[in-house]
């Protein structure tokens, strides 16, 4: 058997059996359970890898279950069978999932206790990075809904499973509720498309479709359901109280979730209605991403739990994204005219800043997870003075905070500036309210680190000592921030602009790769 | 090493490099500065409004931009308002947010 050949597959598969086959290794001895998780780990980030650079290299990726051959993509003039479609989007989220999963697992291993559902915690945090995976690589609707609901539940578990305190189960049945809602809204948008086209699949559909009553009404069921999963303002209300009451070393998986589903908008929108109504779209979802930026970074300035504090971070964060996004899609019918370059280039900015996002925010939680290891607490009110005794651990904080202001040289500025200077093309009161949020967001957490790690030293009522595996995952991610800062130009060259362009102009290469030319 | 922005570019070793040059500029000039400093006598302690900071007083984090906040407080207030914690309001702000997605899409 070719390995290679069924990379998209096995993505998916090995953290998904990998999920299930934990706790029964957990029931044999502890050891062999976290050298399963290392294990599964480190196979699933080697194939993300190897599927980035296939794609990158070599173009669209198309693997079909049950054919005889995984190019085999229509049998007999109809795709009837399920599909993994991997482009340069795909592969690209792909590196994000890989990234977030093998820093959050190395951190959790040494951050969870035995006592405290340690096990259920890992197998959940493996069974929503399958989840993520399938959504990212899905090549047809239903399943994009299937693994849809995988992260939901997943997701849920992972907020609500410490079910010995009051808050965590109270956030998760928030979130699942909203979850349960948005999953209904795509159901019902897929049973409109399936029963007007008779089939699923998204290059098929998106080959079909066209711009009459039902195919809006089914884009508004999409667009409802995807914009309350990433977090979008006014949906945003359950992601604080998610991302805020969760174990911090699972937030950082979560965070990548509501990113997940932010790619779905994308891959709806560009690629499954090829831009039809963009302008109309991409001023909501414009509108929607400044919106985003300003309220939840006014709403951060008022958290005295450093956990929430960070979670309004995330929430604005994916303003951004929106903000980059939605510019792009307004101009894609100005681009068919060569007259809008600009959007392209807000678009790579929100794609870039997708992965500067995942960096930073996922430093910020993992070290908040070093703070209540060692002090219990996350209250602004009792912190203070943990410089002294968790100096590494301050300078990471400091270091992922003036990244996610977009404080040069680091990663967050690269991407924050290609979405201000696009931005202003459309309108310099975008820009105006970005660059605001962004000051905001700086003065907020000057406030946290303030608070957290200055001050005289204070008696600590856990362990200040960081285990290894916890350091090396703060380390990874604190590496990428410095790194992508340094050279952004080479991101946004080899990983970034393919991505960016197959959703822009890579409508038609995804239809022949799946459909035939 | 330069990243094209559609409108103007970004170097960030251009950036670093001006950055480390300014800094030990910042430390030439510091090292120039008064002879008669001496590290901890009370020429180092801090003070509040002129009197003796008390030993472990740290201002806290809740404390800073307590103006900045004041000053916004009427509409921070009103975000506050929104964000009641219910689920009941979110699944409102859900359905009032599809009902004005589905207008765009279907009108606009």
């Amino acid at each position: 058997m070719n390995l290679a050949t069924h990379v998209p597959i096995l993505a998916i598969a090995v953290p998904l059996l990998g999920a299930f086959a934990l706790p029964l290794l957990a029931k044999v001895h502890r050891s062999l359970r976290d050298l399963w998780v290392l294990l599964v780990g480190a196979f699933t980030v080697a194939m993300l890898v190897l599927l980035a650079v296939q794609v990158f290299t070599g173009g669209i990726l198309v693997y079909t279950l049950g054919a005889g051959t995984p190019g085999d993509t229509v049998p007999e003039g109809f795709p009837i069978r399920i599909m993994l479609v991997v482009d340069g989007m795909g592969a690209f989220m792909g590196l994000i999932a890989a990234l977030v999963g093998i820093a959050g697992l190395a951190y959790a291993l040494q951050y969870l206790e035995e006592e405290k559902g340690k096990t259920l915690a890992l197998t959940l945090m493996l069974l929503l990075w399958a989840g993520m995976l399938g959504l990212k690589l899905t090549g047809d609707l239903f399943n994009f809904f299937v693994f849809f609901e995988i992260t939901s539940v997943a997701a849920c578990g992972l907020i609500g499973y410490r079910v010995w305190e009051s808050r965590p189960p109270e956030a998760a049945f928030k979130t699942m509720v909203m979850y349960t809602l948005g999953g209904l809204l795509i159901l019902l948008a897929v049973g409109i498309l399936y029963g007007e086209y008779g089939a699923l699949n998204l290059a098929y559909l998106s080959a079909q479709i066209g711009q009459g009553p039902l195919d809006q009404i089914a884009l508004g069921l999409l667009l409802g359901g995807l914009l309350m999963k990433a977090g979008s303002v006014p949906m945003h209300m359950w992601a604080p109280d998610a991302y805020g009451e969760a174990d911090p070393s699972t937030a950082i998986v979560l965070v990548a979730n509501t990113q997940a589903a932010l790619y779905g908008l994308f891959r709806i929108v560009f690629t499954l209605y090829g831009g039809a109504g963009s302008p109309a779209v991409g001023g909501l979802v414009t509108a929607l991403g400044a919106l985003t930026v300003i309220v939840a970074v006014l709403m951060a300035v008022l958290q005295t739990d450093l956990g929430r504090l960070i979670a309004y971070g995330a929430v604005s964060q994916i303003g951004y994204m929106l903000l980059g996004a939605g510019v792009g899609m307004a101009t894609l019918g100005a681009a068919a005219g060569g007259e809008a370059g600009f959007g392209l280039v807000a678009l790579q900015g929100g794609v870039f800043h997708m992965m500067n996002d995942a960096a930073c925010i996922g430093l910020l939680f993992l070290c908040v997870g070093a703070v209540v290891r060692a002090t219990g607490a996350r209250d602004l009110r009792a912190l203070g003075g943990l410089g002294h005794s968790l100096p590494g651990v301050s300078g990471l904080f400091l270091l992922g905070s003036l990244a996610l202001a977009g404080i040069p040289p680091l990663n967050g500025f690269a991407s924050k500036l290609m979405i201000y200077q696009a931005a202003f093309r459309l309108s310099p009161i975008l820009t105006a309210l970005a660059v605001l949020a962004s000051i905001l967001l700086l003065a907020v957490f000057v406030r946290a680190f303030q608070g957290v790690f200055l001050g005289p030293r204070r008696p600590l009522g856990g362990t200040a000592a960081v285990p290894t595996g916890m350091w090396l995952a703060m380390g990874l991610l604190a590496v990428v921030v410095v790194a992508f800062g340094l050279v952004p130009d080479l991101m946004v060259r080899h990983v970034v602009a393919p991505a960016a362009e197959a959703l822009w102009t890579g409508r038609e290469a995804y239809l022949v790769a799946v459909l035939g030319g | 090493m330069i990243l094209e922005t559609f409108e103007g570019f970004w170097s960030p070793l251009v950036w670093t490099a001006v950055a480390v040059a300014v800094t030990l500029l910042a430390l030439a000039l510091r090292s120039r500065g008064r002879r008669d400093h001496k590290k901890g006598t009370e020429q180092t302690a801090p003070f509040l409004s002129g009197e003796a900071a008390p030993d472990g007083v740290h201002v806290g984090g809740q404390h800073l931009y307590w103006g900045f906040v004041e000053a916004l407080r009427p509409y921070i207030e009103r975000l506050r308002a929104a964000h009641t914690g219910f689920v009941v309001d979110y699944v409102t702000w859900l359905v009032v947010a599809l009902a004005g997605i589905m207008l765009l899409v279907l009108l606009v």
